[in-house]
């Protein structure tokens, strides 16, 4: 006797629609499955057969064979274990086998017959919903996740027997209530971080970084954190997460889909954006993904987020060049001989480093490290990546403030300046396909960012002395575009220009280090 | 063409070949200048041990082979006009190989030549300070020399290049390996304009020993030498004693008290050495008052800018020198922000080690320059 039934599986962050083929049939007792599985699927034997005899089901003790097609794509995952165990069943006839059509299974089995949940909830219900399959049924802790795809129904299951009388047209099991730790305030969790993030009040002196931030976080342009150790510079990229905007529903989509496929995020949808930071004993593979069991790299997790690096000097030089085109593009392509993707890397990037390797450069005298030290710790930084980033913000040692001085602003003061920033650009790059003045074209840029008068002047002069190349007033430009918006003007003028020009990351023309 | 007699050639690859003895004695200074200024004879007497009888033989005057010039560049000995009149005496080296020309060498050093000295590890102030000192003697055609040493050192050629003058760089090893790889194209920058000497065969490696001798031929050629920024180390300080010891003109930019860089260069002043603010200061120290007016080709920008501007220059000179201290917490941030640009594009401002503003001079363009700085 013949069953198929429907699940998916994940290839990276793709689902691939599998049918389930299942034959039973007189012979010599045995299960084999075929059809590139992993050993994880492989494994599902075992759990598939205690699963059924524990629920009180008959397992036939005859030749089964399952083939899970199509046959060139190769599974992974457990979840194709109730799948497999439905058509056991139905091809065994303890179950109706037209109704295994119309519906995708998706769960782990337990040997005692319990479903357990699996990563990649989000991604199975939207190819559910595109494949035109009506029912989805699954673990009853990832159902709220399900549900956020309109147009399907879900049907949660605790265990292999509600499993079965689903199929035979009865109801699911209730959905359990969310656990208290899943839960703040509004109902989202953060990303990376547990709780509210830490809120912008804490910085005290600095006013001049965080200003910049607040640029930063207003245009999502990539920023350079540089200064001495101890004055904040983790401090305050750890704060940048309370004054980003909060994510737009399909932004949000978008983050719980990759979150929830690589197992970061439990059953909700994402409502703040995604902060990472990976130590920098991270490899190019681990940053930017490729590695056999880490498919998807930390770039694609801050998609929509921030990727924050911390001590930038120690990444390792393949590492950071690895950065290069998810940092253009905004996708990064993933080429291996097994397989190959493009996978979206729109991310904010917030690097820190210290000036030198003692970390006193400039600072009161203090530093003694030899022009060779300088030269390496300089040469590690600049390049390509350096290119890249829209500002740099020099944080210093203070003894000017104290701990009790007043902080400049507060996240929510300025993440309401910022949500207004990005209005407007929203507003005014709509044609352009882009939403924040970091991802400007230099068609748009030159559209949207016109100047005139001693703006102009300035720029063109910074372009003769050889201050700025011509990226680097692209550059000062969009900042410029930035800080303009959050002062709430229709157009960019020279005091928007000098400050993104004080801004900038590149070096007086004539470095003040010689030769 | 050659300036150079064969006896001063073979001096050269003498103390190229007794390296390693004499780098053992650079310890102690005094001892090694007054090795350096015995003859050959006994110069080989007194360093070369078991090799004696061999060095003996092939350098001795009376045994030595013509030597072949035709290896060497061009060089200038002190039997020939053409050597710097500054180095007589015992102590300085008999024989200078040049990169660059001889006639030029000639030329640079028949005026007065200033030595930019000071620490290896200069800090952005120094550093800036160097560079603007050479640029404005460089202006007044005043000849700069120095080592090629990172730090003062380099900041004085490359400030000296800036404003188109040119310089005299002392390596402490041969002209074609006694530059390390990141000073090279510096280096070839000065023998463009001006020269490089040393007193060792061109392929001769950089040695310990060659380091303090290159500092006896700097203040040696040097009419005055002014220590930028230096810590009270005697390395440091080497090329400042050597003056004093010679009685040439020694003198110190003072840095802020509580700044160990400017340690040593405080110390001097103390001790009587002339205090040098800026170009200005230097040229009056070499030349009487009366030539001023026309030297120096640097402007007083300052005095023209608009009040908004002046007044962020004044706070960076007072040490209010990064964003965070002049915009901090005041409520016209942006328009601080944009007058430190407006100063930096004009050439007045650099920004320097993190992020801190520094002060400079901006080199006028030539017809409207006039009055002294």
């Amino acid at each position: 006797m013949l069953a198929q039934a429907h699940t998916f599986t994940i290839e990276g962050l793709q689902t691939r629609h599998v049918t389930v083929e299942l034959d039973v049939r007189p012979g010599l007792p045995g299960f084999a499955i075929v059809g590139l599985a992993d050993a994880a699927v492989r494994e599902a034997r075992e759990r598939v057969r205690a699963a059924i005899l524990n629920s009180g089901y008959e397992f036939p003790a005859r030749r089964i064979t399952a083939n899970l097609a199509p046959g060139d794509v190769p599974k992974a995952g457990p979840g194709l274990d109730l799948a497999l165990a439905c058509a056991v069943l139905a091809a065994s006839g303890q179950l109706p086998r037209e109704q295994l059509e119309s519906h995708v299974l998706f769960g782990e089995l337990a040997l005692d017959g319990r479903v357990r949940a699996c990563q990649g909830t989000l991604a199975v219900a939207q190819a559910t919903r595109d494949a035109g399959l009506k029912r989805l049924v699954l673990a009853g802790a990832r159902v709220r996740e399900a549900k956020l795809v309109e147009g399907i129904d879900v049907a949660a299951v605790e265990r292999l027997s509600s499993a079965v009388r689903v199929l035979r047209g009865g109801a699911g099991d209730p959905p359990p209530p969310p656990a208290a730790h899943e839960t703040s305030a509004d109902g989202a969790r953060a990303l990376g971080a547990a709780g509210a993030p830490p809120d912008l009040n804490d910085m005290r002196g600095q006013h001049h970084a965080v200003r910049g931030m607040v640029i930063a976080a207003a245009g999502g342009h990539n920023c350079m954190l540089s200064g001495p150790p101890g004055t904040g510079k983790t401090m305050l990229a750890h704060r940048i997460g309370s004054i980003l905007p909060p994510l737009s529903r399909p932004e949000a989509i978008e983050v719980t889909r990759i979150h929830s496929i690589t197992g970061g995020l439990a059953s909700e949808l994402a409502t703040s954006r995604p902060f990472r930071a990976p130590h920098h004993s991270i490899t190019a593979a681990g940053l930017v993904g490729g590695a056999r069991s880490r498919w998807i790299g930390e770039v694609v997790l801050a998609h929509n987020g921030v990727l924050f690096l911390d001590e930038l000097s120690e990444f390792a030089r393949p590492t950071l060049e690895a950065l290069r085109q998810p940092l253009e593009d905004g996708r990064v392509a993933i080429v291996r001989a097994q397989h190959s993707a493009v996978y979206p890397a729109r991310f904010m990037l917030v690097a820190a480093t210290n000036p030198c390797p003692c970390g006193f450069l400039g600072a009161a005298e203090r530093c003694r490290c030899t022009e060779t030290d300088l030269a390496r710790h300089r040469r590690r930084l600049s390049g390509p990546l350096l290119d890249r980033v829209d500002l740099l913000l020099h944080l210093e040692i203070d003894e000017a403030h104290d701990l009790a001085a007043a902080p400049l602003t507060s996240s929510r003061n300025a993440r309401e300046r910022v949500v207004r920033a990005r209005e407007r650009q929203a507003a005014r790059l709509q044609d352009d396909g882009v939403t924040v003045n970091a991802h400007m074209s230099i068609r748009a840029l030159k559209r949207h960012a016109a100047l005139e008068g001693k703006g102009e002047e300035m720029l063109r002069s910074a372009l003769e002395t050889g201050m700025l190349s011509a990226r680097g007033q692209h550059r000062v430009l969009r900042v410029a575009r930035t800080i303009a918006d959050l002062n709430g003007k229709a157009r960019v003028g020279a005091r928007d220009v000098g400050a993104a020009l004080a801004l900038r990351p590149e070096g007086s023309p004539a470095p003040s280090r010689a030769a | 063409m050659d300036h150079a007699c064969g006896q001063c050639r073979r001096r050269s690859r003498l103390l190229a070949e007794l390296g390693v003895s004499l780098d053992y004695r650079c310890g102690d200074r005094a001892r090694l200048f007054e090795l350096l200024a015995l003859s050959d004879e006994d110069l080989v007497g007194a360093l070369g041990g078991r090799r004696g009888e061999e060095l003996r033989r092939r350098y001795s005057q009376v045994h030595a082979k013509p030597v072949d010039a035709s290896r060497d560049g061009p060089a200038v000995c002190r039997h020939d006009p053409r050597y710097p009149s500054a180095l007589s005496g015992a102590w300085a080296p008999p024989m200078l190989n040049v990169g660059g020309a001889v006639d030029r060498l000639a030329e640079l050093t028949a005026g007065p030549v200033v030595a930019v000295v000071g620490s290896r590890r200069a800090t952005d102030y120094g550093i800036e300070m160097a560079k603007s000192l050479a640029r404005g003697l460089a202006a007044a055609a005043v000849t700069v020399t120095g080592g090629l040493t990172d730090g003062i050192a380099v900041s004085a050629h490359a400030g000296a290049l800036e404003a188109g003058g040119s310089s005299v760089a002392v390596l402490p090893g041969g002209l074609d390996a006694g530059c390390p790889a990141r000073r090279r194209s510096l280096c070839e920058r000065v023998m463009h304009r001006g020269c490089a000497i040393s007193e060792l065969p061109r392929d001769c490696a950089p040695r310990r020993w060659g380091q303090a001798a290159s500092e006896r031929i700097i203040a040696g050629l040097a009419t005055l030498t002014v220590v930028v920024e230096a810590d009270e180390d005697p390395a440091e300080l080497a090329a400042a004693r050597l003056a004093q010891a010679l009685s040439r003109m020694v003198a110190a930019v003072p840095g802020r008290v509580t700044s160990p860089a400017s340690r040593g260069a405080h110390a001097l002043l103390m001790a009587g050495a002339h205090l040098v603010r800026g170009p200005a200061d230097v040229l009056e120290l070499l030349f009487d008052e009366a030539s001023l007016g026309a030297a120096p080709a640097l402007v007083p920008a300052r005095a023209t800018l608009e009040p908004r501007l002046r007044r962020i220059l004044e706070r960076v000179g007072e040490g209010g020198d990064t964003p965070d201290k002049l915009a901090g917490s005041a409520p016209n941030a942006a328009g601080t922000l944009l007058a430190l640009s407006e100063l930096e594009l004009m050439g007045v401002l650099a920004r320097g080690d993190g992020g801190r503003y520094v002060l400079r001079d901006a080199i006028a363009p030539r017809e409207s320059a006039g009055g002294a700085c």
